[in-house]
């Protein structure tokens, strides 16, 4: 049998474009392998578990940390920035969400023009206005809670649910920015709300576990994935797990004639035909994919022949300042387990060239831990005086990062990490310009600190952990310069796209997943049109 | 939530908690009440603490023995030194909070009373403290024209 589409791996990418395309068409034919096997979600006795554990029924699927002198690890960091995966992904039935944050921010327009506004990397081939409808419909389809009214970036829509409120916590913080003259907003968030009609998704009962929602209130491909292969009629949609594809097949040069995987239940190697392939593998497994299917027709891999299959490499440092305050008299206390409370007021053009920022202020900021406090020993009255006494305040961050030809993801030869897929080398080193970045955004957060009567303990700490890797296939009208175009399709191959972190070309200051939503279901629309052609 | 719930192979064919056991747990439970003065009637939570107390079974059957263990522990240790100074010595005594768990004692503390901790406030045990909400608590939906769940900016409710 010949699918209309085979689509690799089973995220959010793969699950919001089979969506769309059977929405319009529901006996499309499509093919999904996913590596990863499943994991049980709204489990009362797992979320328990992670209640007095902190263990997450996922955390299995992750990848293991880098080998160490003593412990063998997996994958391996050449760089001389250590940029871990471990944690960073989850290979599993519906992918990463089913531990992301669910910050839903849009790009700026700016972000689409870097090289018109700074003279440094590309700009995207498509600008925001061609984008701007998708986000609205993105928004709907992973529900997320934002506030209508803040227009900046522009909306033509509105969000379908109303932003949470800024909590008590994020008072002192909000004074803050707002005493030095600066913008503060809602963070919008991918948590349902309440809806008139009856929806899989219960609306957020604001539990605070949201790395394992009791309820699936926080948008997972997980729920969605279950959803449309249980509840739905779309007889032609086939998701089979534990397979892993490990290369894909052509014809001809610019055609590909299908996938050959393994299937880790039965243990054989099969191949499959279908009219289109989507590599939605993520930004780390797609451009690996496409550099291990070496064939007489793409001798280093497809669409690698200028070698930028897997350049470009980049992901957002996230850093956290912490700060001392004498006393804690209103008794703050984390109530929540995401944040409301952000500032874009770094994230515009003016700042591109240096690199734009957004600050955060997490929920667990003042840092109180009363179930810790209690479990070692300590009385009540020095609970109470813990609270109210000195404490530690947070803000939290992301800065953009330019990507560069010399970082990049490859295959680890003859390595395979637990769920079968080839281990990864990862080589990336940050810019000497960075350090200097770093003071400069120090410098600003630490005027909305002395606002705070908050004293700055000093540098962050840094995680460059490769949570929103991207532009590992990047886009480009130039296929000199990119290794996808426009609709995300590989240059020199007609029925081959990435749909995925890795087709953007830059990444702004902000986390991705919504951009790459809104890519996704632009790209469902271009291949029902293909399918109906 | 869901309604298979996960289950241990092993975990299949354990008995059901003896009711003893639950008795002398439940006292562990409403101690932390008492001891931190932050739930003042337990009572109501009960049958939580028994589906609680299952779930972990059901997980890793070794819950089974741990929550037996406690029990024959707990009781010894009031008769030797009396209520009050057995809870006193499960929730403050220092080592036996130090991985690993391998006395008696550090299993109570632990695989069981800080385990209950956890539990007892996510089922509203924070709420002395403060709080309005709390990370485990099911604090409730955003609905239009009620009151936020949690304390905002705004208002502190
Ligand atoms: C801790 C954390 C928090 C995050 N929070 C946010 C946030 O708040 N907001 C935000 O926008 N983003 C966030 N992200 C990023 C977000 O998770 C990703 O952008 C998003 O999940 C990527 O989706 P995807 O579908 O492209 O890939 P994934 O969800 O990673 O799915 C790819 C799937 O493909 C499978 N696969 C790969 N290769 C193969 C193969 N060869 N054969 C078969 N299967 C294969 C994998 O097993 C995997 O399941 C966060 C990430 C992390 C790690
Ligand atoms: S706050 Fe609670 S209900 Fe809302 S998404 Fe998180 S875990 Fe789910």
């Amino acid at each position: 049998m010949k699918y209309d589409l085979i689509i690799v791996g089973s995220g959010i990418a793969a699950t919001a474009l089979s969506h769309r395309i059977l929405e319009k068409n529901r006996n499309a034919s499509i093919l999904m392998l996913e590596a990863g096997q499943k994991v049980k979600m709204q489990d009362a006795a797992l979320w328990q578990d992670y209640i007095v554990s902190g263990k997450l029924p996922y955390a299995k699927f992750n990848d293991r940390p880098y080998p160490e002198r003593d412990m063998p690890g997996q994958n391996q960091n050449i760089g001389e920035t250590v940029v871990p995966l471990a944690g960073s992904r989850v290979m599993t039935y519906g992918g990463s969400t089913i531990h992301w944050g669910g910050w839903s921010f849009r790009l700026k327009p700016e972000d689409f023009f870097m090289e018109t506004n700074t003279n440094t990397s590309i700009n995207w081939p498509i600008d925001y206005d061609t984008l701007e409808p998708y986000y609205g419909e993105a928004e709907h389809y992973i529900g997320v809670s934002g506030d209508s009214e803040d227009n900046n970036p522009p909306r033509s829509s509105s969000y379908p649910f109303p932003a949470f409120p800024y909590t008590y916590e994020d008072s002192s913080v909000a004074a803050a920015i707002h005493a030095l003259g600066m913008d503060f907003s809602n963070v919008p968030i991918a948590r349902h709300g309440i809806l008139s009609s009856t929806s899989f998704n219960a609306p957020c009962k604001t539990t605070g576990t949201c790395k394992y929602c009791p309820f699936g209130a926080r948008y997972t491909a997980t729920n969605f994935l279950n959803h449309m292969s249980d509840e739905k009629d779309y007889p032609n949609l086939e998701i089979r797990i534990n397979c892993v594809v490990n290369t894909i097949d052509m014809n001809a040069k610019n055609k590909a004639k299908g996938i050959t995987y393994y299937n880790k239940t039965t243990k054989e190697t099969l191949s499959v035909e279908a009219k289109e392939i989507i590599v939605a593998g993520g930004a780390i497994e797609s451009p690996k994919l496409l550099q291990r299917s070496v064939s007489e027709f793409w001798l280093q891999g497809i669409g690698n022949d200028d070698g930028n299959v897997g350049r470009y490499f980049v992901t957002h440092p996230y850093f956290i300042f912490t700060a001392d305050i004498a006393e804690n008299k209103s008794l703050k206390q984390p109530e929540m387990n995401f944040p409301t409370l952000c500032t874009r007021h770094f994230d515009n053009k003016h700042e591109q060239a240096k690199g734009k920022f957004i600050l955060v202020h997490p929920p667990s900021s003042p840092q109180i831990d009363i179930a810790e406090l209690m479990k070692s020993g300590n009385s009540r009255a020095e609970i109470d005086e813990s609270i109210k006494g000195a404490n530690t305040v947070q803000i939290h961050g992301m800065v953009e990062i330019f990507s560069e030809f010399n970082n990049y993801v490859a295959n680890l030869a003859n390595a395979k990490n637990q769920i079968g897929l080839p281990q990864t080398i990862v080589d990336y080193s940050k810019s000497p310009e960075f350090n200097d970045r770093m003071a400069y955004i120090q410098s600003k957060v630490e005027r909305i600190f002395e606002q705070m009567d908050a004293k700055i303990q000093g540098k962050p700490t840094i995680s460059w952990r490769a949570d929103h890797s991207a532009c590992t296939c990047r886009m480009s009208e130039d296929p000199k310069k990119g290794v996808t175009d426009k609709n995300m399709k590989l240059h020199g191959v007609d029925n081959i796209y990435v749909c995925s972190n890795a087709a953007f070309t830059s990444t702004g200051a902000i986390n991705p997943t919504l951009t790459l939503t809104a890519l996704s279901l632009r790209l469902g629309d271009h291949i029902n049109e293909k399918l109906e052609a | 939530m869901s309604t298979k719930p996960v289950i241990h192979p092993l975990s299949q064919n354990l008995d059901t908690i003896e009711v003893e056991v639950f008795d002398t747990m439940f006292r562990l439970f409403e101690h932390i009440g008492v001891y931190w003065q932050n739930i003042d009637n337990s009572e109501p939570y009960r049958s939580e603490l028994y589906v609680f107390m299952q779930n972990r079974i059901n997980l890793y059957p070794i819950y089974h023995q741990y929550y037996k263990a406690a029990f024959n522990t707990i009781n010894k240790m009031i008769v030797q030194m009396g209520e009050q100074a057995c809870y006193q010595e499960i929730f403050t005594d220092p080592y036996a909070n130090l991985p690993p768990v391998d006395t008696n004692l550090s299993i109570v503390r632990q695989k069981v009373s800080n385990e209950f901790i956890d539990f007892q406030l996510s089922l509203g045990g924070f709420k002395s403290f403060g709080a309005t909400n709390y990370p485990g608590y099911i604090g409730g939906a955003l609905i239009p024209g009620q009151p936020v769940p949690y304390r905002t900016m705004e208002k502190k409710t």
